[in-house]
């Protein structure tokens, strides 16, 4: 029946099965788990070490006290609450698309993780540098057989990828929209046109800055563009994004930030003026999924500016073989533990960059709408487009 | 128009704000002062040492605030020598309160010489505003919030309503002559 | 004629006048205890002492006449430091067990020692213990540590009651007031030596320990217990009478009123019918006014036979609304007087009608005849009433009597009876109807004398009681007659019908005389 599968079944199952455990591991474990409970620890027990507070740390799981430790009961039980509270559809609302909303903001935002890499290839045989040029060179197995780069650290290697990855972010526009008009409420509505013209004029911005970053390195696989950072600069300078873009890292930074509609840019929200704009209307596992797709796209944000701006899973003067410091001799480390640095690396990046996000939001107070539109139409944009054309103009001397 | 210029006597007055110079507009340096406040908070209330840190949170029921001396707590009845109300039911008490959340019902007693006593005495403890008159009023040192224990939350609302036999349990003899220094 | 400066006040006044006297009307107050306007004066508690020029002692003032050109200063030095000094005396023993004692608010000691001593006790010796909580009469409680022996009560029962039950036992600092052996003090008048007593020695039995006097609001009224009409301060707290008092006046009752009198305050609240019922069922207003209306209707077109019972114990005002009631809406003149039955009088205040308000019927009813309860008994059995509409139901025959009223009720139709009390008449009744006390409204009682007096509302109605006025203007205007008052005063015009003056002379209120608590 599945003949015309024959001579690729053992190699496809497998691969299927590499495949279904990356994502379980990535998606389910780091993403979800990790990810968003660090998240949700950092957003409430963090800006409560900012504010002199201590936070949560009554609940404690079965009555015993040691389970207290930083209040991770409490996120238990939140989640629990959620998943127990009544289902609410307001009334006049249109009920498929407000069931349809939430899932359009967290699917994407999921989605998303498919194309991040965690890790260079695997290398299969032994793997050396070119002394030259840094590349590295995966030669010959353990068994004589010729070395084989497999992918076991990203979900899908595609040479689109950063625009899969920008594409799929994009999406997350409709989410918030669709709620905004699908509850029936005017605190919604406002919202959701708020969330839309916010995210779709930061987008203009990220896109010149990905712009920048393309003609630097020439690729739009995610890996690659890993890959080149790893390269010195005249021989001591490893060619990470911020390096070579900094500008592009400010602005794409600062409209990251923007995107995921999180304070200081949270008048999509703007609990003061619209009650809680587009989630106004959602209640339970609703609410819940909405709030976590904000958290996950937090985390998606801070991986793109990692991957782009900051090496991704790169660690300086670290190659497949040890660390190449400049002018000095090659420090061997086996490749097992260069697997680990790189994947420590990518991780710390990431969590590294959600904590700053969470600092600034503590930081700084809620702009005003009109602030926002002129910083993302006004400053952003003129600052991108010039990074652009001065990106091209050095890239195209160069 | 000018009609109406003449005929506003509104005195305006205009704030000069400061300008701010290209720095602060860039916004830049002002956010990372503002972003090193917020690290240095971060970094201090998490070092290890609790001592150190900025947090002023009581960690109540394993670490209990010592209340002052003069602490308006739980009321209490005193007693006489031999255990008996030293209340002689005179409403002083209950006629100050200002919340009207005592209640005494006087009842005749059998020694001449105490004569009079409460036969009820209630205090509603959820009318109470702490306010420690009836302690000043009482001209018997019968009555007394020194306790030093807070009122504690009530399940339902019979349980507030504080009886004789539960204030005297909680009372004690006092260093006053009863009936006064010639009595 | 007599004239004297007093503080510098020049005064004139009868020969004989004390100089307290005409001190109180040149507006100067002397303290004292034992002196009464009502009670011969003994001078034997020397606060009174005011200074005479040309007397070489400072004088008692109760007892000392106005003398042409006296000059009598209250205020001197002299003065002063003898009225601290018989302060101190009368302190030396007394208790000062001011929250045991039911006298405090209203105690002479008290306010003259805030006022005319405020000084600390120097005496260390032990005080004498007297007797306490003694059982002087059945109405009457004594404490003999309290007492400071004016002896307004001996007087009181010599000169007033003269009966003589008390009098002082032993001398000196182991005095105390008794009485005489074999006797007890249960005369009639007996608790009104407590209203007199300056300290709390006699306090009321019925009132002791009940409450605080600073807690009791007092309302000018008038006692119900019988046609004398005493005047009294009905004190009250938390909308329940406490205890009447008696109230000056010269014309009725002077300073006193009987004990009967004193307790039927328990009335007002004993047994009250809350809301109106209905064949046995709870009903509101509305209800039980537009079904008592539907039936009246009925009964007037269909020409049956309407007795309507009167009350004498209503007031004035009702009573108008009642003869209105029975000329305009039930067009009946078979009316009948209702009431209390007659007690006996016992010459000083008591008088055998036990109604207030007689004379104020007759006066609002004037030519209309009322025949006797009797008479009802008596038709009604004969089944000549086919609707009985009674106002209060106490009855004006013996229990016999009212025995075969009761039995005989089966054959009335429709039965309205209304009034404060439930009890067998309020059970029997087709509809009864929740009317309110003298307490609770104002009004008018003429008392034997035809003396008007007018009571004053004292607290609200108990739940849903009303006026007896209030009840029948609410079922006319079901029928559709309106009487058109639009407030008690309106009624008060017209009630006697007399064009001029509106209503007869109401009893002066105002004291001048000199404090007698």
């Amino acid at each position: 029946m599945f003949d015309f599968l024959a001579p690729a079944t053992a190699e496809f199952l497998v691969e299927l099965l590499i495949t279904f455990v990356k994502v379980v591991l990535i998606v389910f474990v780091f993403v979800m788990g990790v990810a968003s409970a660090m998240t949700l620890l950092g957003d409430r027990k963090q800006s409560a070490k900012i504010q002199n507070r201590v936070g949560p740390n009554r609940a404690m799981l079965f009555g015993l006290p040691f389970t207290r430790i930083l209040g991770i009961p409490h996120f238990i039980a939140d989640g629990i609450k959620m998943i127990l509270k009544e289902n609410t559809v307001p009334d006049g609302a249109h009920k498929g698309l407000h069931l349809l909303a939430p899932a359009l903001v967290f699917a994407p935002s999921l989605i998303g993780w498919a194309g991040v890499p965690f890790m260079d290839f695997y290398c299969t045989g032994s793997i050396t540098v070119d002394p030259n040029t840094y590349r590295e060179i995966c030669a010959v197995g353990p068994n004589g057989e010729p070395g084989v780069w497999r992918n076991y650290f990203q979900i899908m290697n595609f040479n689109a990828g950063l625009l899969f990855a920008f594409a799929i972010a994009a999406v997350s526009v409709y989410g918030a929209a669709i709620a905004g008009w699908a509850s029936n409420s005017k605190f919604s509505l406002l919202g959701g046109l708020r969330s839309s013209a916010q995210m779709i004029s930061y987008e203009v911005s990220m896109g010149l800055c990905l712009a920048g970053v393309l003609m630097i390195f020439g690729t739009l696989d995610l890996n690659e563009m890993a890959r080149q950072q790893g390269y010195l600069l005249w021989g001591w300078l490893p060619m990470w994004g911020i390096v070579v873009q900094p500008l592009g890292f400010f602005l794409f930074f600062l409209a990251g930030m923007a995107e995921t509609k999180r304070a200081p840019f949270d008048v999509p929200e703007g609990e003061s003026e619209i009650v809680a704009g587009y989630i106004t209307e959602y209640s339970s596992m609703k609410f819940g999924i909405m709030q976590l797709g904000e958290y996950v796209a937090v985390v998606f944000i801070s991986a793109l500016i990692a991957i782009l701006f900051l090496g991704a899973w790169q660690v300086p003067f670290l190659f497949g073989d040890g660390f190449h410091f400049p002018g000095m001799e090659t420090i061997e480390i086996p490749y097992i533990v260069v697997i680990v640095l790189r994947i420590g690396s990518m991780l710390f990046k990431i969590l590294f960059l959600v904590w700053l996000q969470f600092m600034m939001r503590w930081t700084l107070p809620r702009f005003r709408y009109d602030q926002i539109m002129v910083l993302g139409w006004k400053i952003l944009l003129p600052l991108a487009l010039a990074n652009l054309v001065v990106t091209a103009f050095i890239a195209a001397i160069l | 128009m000018s009609a109406k210029k003449t005929e506003n006597t509104v005195v305006v007055r205009k704030v000069v704000r400061r300008k701010m110079n290209f720095a602060e507009r860039t916004y830049i340096p002002e956010f990372a002062k503002g972003l090193a406040v917020t690290m240095r908070q971060f970094f201090k209330n998490s070092q290890p040492n609790v001592e150190k840190r900025d947090t002023f949170t009581r960690m109540y029921p394993e670490e209990k605030t010592v209340y002052p001396d003069r602490y308006r707590g739980h009321h209490r009845l005193m007693l006489r020598d031999d255990g008996q109300v030293r209340c002689v039911a005179c409403m002083c008490c209950s006629t100050v309160c200002p919340a009207n959340c005592i209640h005494i019902t006087a009842a005749e007693h059998d020694d001449i010489s105490i004569e009079k006593y409460p036969s009820v005495f209630v205090i509603d403890e959820l009318r109470c505003i702490m306010c420690g008159l009836c302690v000043d009023a009482c001209p018997c040192d019968a009555i007394r919030m020194d306790s030093g224990e807070h009122i504690q939350p009530f399940g339902e609302r019979g349980e507030a309503f504080l009886n004789r036999d539960l204030l005297m349990s909680k009372g004690s003899l006092s260093m006053a002559v009863q009936g006064g220094e010639n009595g | 004629m007599a004239k004297a400066i007093i503080d510098g006040t020049e005064i004139e006044v009868d020969k004989g006048t004390s100089i307290l006297r005409a001190a109180a009307d040149a507006g100067h107050e002397i303290p004292h205890f034992c002196y009464h306007p009502a009670l011969s004066s003994p001078a034997n508690c020397r606060m009174c002492l005011v200074e005479v020029e040309g007397m070489p002692k400072l004088m008692p003032s109760c007892y000392t006449q106005v003398s042409d050109n006296m000059v009598v200063h209250t205020k001197s030095e002299r003065v002063i430091k003898a009225q601290k000094a018989v302060l101190e005396f009368i302190l030396i023993n007394h208790p000062v067990d001011c929250p045991i004692c039911d006298q405090a608010g209203e105690c002479k000691l008290q306010d003259y020692y805030i006022d005319y001593d405020t000084q600390d006790s120097r005496l260390r010796s032990q005080k004498q213990n007297k007797v306490k909580a003694h059982a002087i009469g059945p109405e009457v409680v004594y404490d003999g540590e309290r007492c400071i022996l004016c002896t307004r009560c001996i007087r009181f029962c010599e000169e007033v009651t003269e009966t003589a039950e008390l009098t002082v036992v032993e001398r000196g600092d182991r005095a105390e007031i008794r009485t005489f052996p074999g006797k007890s003090l249960d005369n009639d008048y007996s608790v009104c030596v407590t209203d007199i007593c300056p300290v709390g020695a006699l306090t009321a039995r019925d009132f002791r320990f009940k409450t605080r006097v600073w807690l009791l609001t007092s309302t000018e009224s008038v006692c119900t217990g019988c046609s004398q009409g005493c005047n009294i301060h009905l004190d009250h707290f938390r909308n329940e009478a406490q205890r009447y008092r008696p109230r000056f006046n010269a014309e009725v009752n002077d300073y006193w009123m009987c004990d009967s009198g004193r307790l039927s305050y328990k009335e007002l609240h004993a047994d009250r019918l809350l809301a109106p019922v209905i064949n046995g069922a709870e009903a509101n207003w509305y209800e039980v006014c537009r079904n008592t209306a539907n039936k009246l209707t009925k009964a007037v077109e269909a020409e049956k036979n309407i007795a309507f019972v009167v009350s004498p114990q209503a007031s004035c005002e009702d009573l108008l609304i009642a003869k209105r009631f029975t000329d305009e809406v039930l067009k009946t003149d078979s009316l009948y007087l209702g009431g209390k039955a007659a007690g006996k009088a016992d010459g000083f205040l008591r008088q055998a009608d036990n109604n207030p308000n007689r004379r104020g019927m007759e006066a609002v009813f004037q030519d209309r005849a009322f025949k006797p309860f009797s008479d009802l008994i008596e038709e009604i059995k004969s089944q000549k009433v086919d609707v009985l509409y009674m106002m209060g139901s106490h009855v004006p025959v013996d229990a016999d009597s009212r025995a075969e009223f009761l039995n005989a009720l089966s054959n009335v139709e429709l039965f309205i009876l209304q009034t404060p009390t439930q009890g067998d008449l309020s059970e029997m009744s087709n509809i009864s109807l929740p009317s309110c006390t003298h307490a609770e409204k104002s009004g008018t009682f003429v008392n034997f004398d035809g003396i008007a007096q007018v009571f004053q509302q004292a607290f609200a109605p108990k739940d849903g009681a009303l006026a007896d006025g209030e009840i029948l203007t609410r079922i006319a205007k079901r029928m559709d007659v309106d009487f058109g008052y639009k407030n008690l005063s309106e009624i008060q015009d017209t009630m006697f019908n007399i064009p001029e003056p509106p209503p007869a002379e109401v009893a002066e209120e105002t004291q001048t005389e000199p404090s007698a608590e």
